[in-house]
């Protein structure tokens, strides 16, 4: 089978376009999967780890969020 | 308050509401658009409608847009198939760069704020030339230059 040929955007406005998507979907992936990890126990050091954001800015970021949604959030590991 | 203060404050107050709800971090001039189509009682309003751009239209065709864009790059957002997070309700947003500007192009297009009407908004947002909105627009089959030129004409002859 062929190698699929690399896509290039060859408009400039669809590449700065698809940086402004792409950072977009990265916001909505990190919600989700962030509460996925949650959800399954996780710690907040390893959610952060595993992000290469400090804990201080992932638990600032998500914790209210998941505790009003009733997430059992683990204080330590 | 007067009520084009009002007016502004529903629309980015609104346009938060969906900025929340697609997970932005920003409140972006495609969330103030959606603001303004969904704010009956208005020529902004009325412009947008007769283009057949309810709130509905400017959804799918914003959400058109970020399919489009991402396919530029081969991604598909479709192939991300995690549960749909929580939003948060308490969540500050910042008024984005793309939203800030749009609101300098309502008042630079409106002679002194007492003159600054519904249909000043909805110019703002269409004079940006690229972005976010003007993609939409074009992705729908609608042009960006002929909307802008009807809520314009409005102002001669309609007050709100």
């Amino acid at each position: 089978m062929p190698a699929e040929d690399p896509i290039v955007p060859q408009d400039p406005a669809d590449a700065l376009a698809a940086v402004a998507a792409l950072r977009r979907l990265a916001d909505r992936l990190e919600d989700a999967a962030v509460e996925q990890a949650m959800r399954a126990g996780w710690s907040w050091p390893d959610v952060a780890e595993a992000l290469g954001v400090t804990r201080q800015a992932v638990h600032k970021k998500h914790a209210p969020r998941l505790t009003a949604a009733g997430v059992a959030l683990r204080r330590r590991r | 308050m007067s009520a084009i203060d009002h007016y502004i404050n529903a629309i980015i107050v609104r346009g938060m509401a969906e900025a929340r709800d697609d997970g932005s971090s920003a409140v972006e001039a495609h969330h103030l658009l959606m603001g303004i189509a969904a704010h009956e009682g208005t020529a902004a309003h009325r412009v947008l409608a007769a283009a057949g751009l309810g709130p509905e239209a400017v959804r799918r065709a914003l959400d058109r847009e970020f399919e489009h864009s991402l396919s530029t790059v081969g991604v598909s957002p479709a192939a991300y198939d995690l549960p749909r997070p929580t939003p948060d309700p308490k969540r500050s947003l910042k008024l984005g760069a793309s939203a800030r500007l749009a609101l300098d192009r309502a008042f630079a297009a409106a002679t002194g704020k007492r003159d600054l009407r519904p249909a000043h908004l909805l110019m703002g947002v269409l004079e940006a030339e690229v972005g976010t909105v003007p993609r939409a627009l074009a992705l729908a089959g609608l042009d960006r230059t002929e909307l802008h030129t009807r809520a314009r004409a409005t102002l001669a002859t309609e007050t709100w």
